[in-house]
């Protein structure tokens, strides 16, 4: 019982001495702040300025912009990590093999407000991945949020039901593939004459992606990235699902038969 | 007549107040289940005050991974732990 009261108290005092800071203009006098560093005066002015070409990103979305061209190696390399982690789970359970067999999953109103929701979900996903270069949003988003929908079919159907339309080889070839498309689109302006991850043209290397295609502003490579983005972490987080989700027996298995071969 | 950025900054304390009780519930709480459940109402709280302070690209990726994903990867640990916590039925 006393711990209880541990956990009352100590969650009032970081609450009190927060709010206190945050009263007392730790996070500035207003929200949001006013008066803008150069940096971020920057960063807010250039993400879409048709009249200075050569320092411009061409998407009116300032994240993405900050995301994937004036911070675009950073982003490069929280991919790496996060792709890290992702293939360390699939090293660990190396010996599953999620089972075909297609369980018979929630009652039958579960099952139709799924095959209702998912397509939406999906559709959503896509938007949020394909309009990054404009709205909020952007690849990870987009990607994150089409996992769901994976994670709605298992628990409503079966793991099974998930397998036999996208199974553990091809999850990872989507990713791959995904990954694969990052590094092309990294790579083409170097190979082109241009900088590693260059987007629109500078004063010293001149290619370029096209800012638009067909009158619709694409934003050059920003586009691209988001759409290998969203398929490599739309497949990289549903293949983690996929695995921690197995049954106990199989993982059990898998694991047990590792030992017999060290001893 | 109530200003409109006093309305979505009201919105937002009400979802830190929420948060808070959520937060203890979730840490008190002996089922995990139900301490999930409560993490992920913490979550909601959270990418509601995210909204109002005009983060949407974190509310976009808050949402899917606060409430969808992480509450499934708990799930899938406490699957393999037990669902309550110091034994069954608790102290």
């Amino acid at each position: 019982m006393a711990s209880r009261y541990l956990i009352a108290v100590s969650i009032a005092l970081v609450v009190v001495s927060l709010s206190f800071a945050v009263a007392y203009g730790a996070l500035g006098a207003s929200v949001p702040l006013e008066g803008l560093r150069s940096l971020a005066r920057a960063y807010v002015t250039l993400a879409y300025a048709p009249w200075n070409r050569t320092l411009t990103v061409m998407s009116p979305e300032a994240v993405t912009s900050i995301v994937w061209d004036f911070r675009g190696v950073d982003t490069f390399f929280e991919t790496a990590v996060l792709f890290g982690a992702i293939i360390g789970t699939v090293t660990l359970f190396r010996g599953i093999k999620p089972s075909a067999r297609i369980g018979e999953g929630l009652s039958a109103i579960a099952r139709s407000a799924a095959a209702v929701t998912a397509p939406m979900i999906l559709a959503v996903a896509a938007a949020i991945a394909l309009h990054g270069h404009l709205t909020p949003g952007g690849g990870f988003q987009g990607g994150a949020t089409a996992a769901v929908v994976a994670l709605v079919i298992l628990v409503t159907f079966s793991l099974g039901y998930l397998v036999s339309g996208l199974s553990k080889e091809r999850a990872l070839m989507l990713r791959s593939a995904g990954l694969l498309g990052i590094a092309a689109v990294a790579l083409i302006p170097p190979i082109l004459g241009g900088i590693v991850f260059q987007n629109q043209a500078k004063e010293l290397s001149q290619f370029s992606y096209p800012a638009y295609i067909g009158g619709a502003l694409t934003s050059g490579s920003l586009l691209f990235y988001n759409l290998f983005e969203s398929l490599a972490v739309a497949a990289g987080l549903t293949l983690t699902i996929m695995l921690l989700l197995s049954p106990h027996e199989v993982v059990e298995e898998a694991v047990r038969g590792e030992d017999h071969e060290r001893i | 007549m109530i200003e409109p950025v006093n309305v979505a900054l009201g919105l937002a304390a009400l979802s830190a107040v929420l948060s808070v009780i959520a937060t203890y519930l979730a840490v008190s709480d002996r089922d995990l289940l139900r301490a999930l459940i409560f993490s992920a109402l913490q979550s909601t709280a959270y990418a509601i005050i995210f909204l109002v302070l005009m983060a949407p690209d974190i509310v976009l990726v808050y949402v899917p991974v606060a409430v969808g994903i992480y509450p499934a990867v708990v799930l899938a640990l406490i699957k393999r732990v037990g669902r309550f916590e110091g034994g069954e039925g608790g102290e």
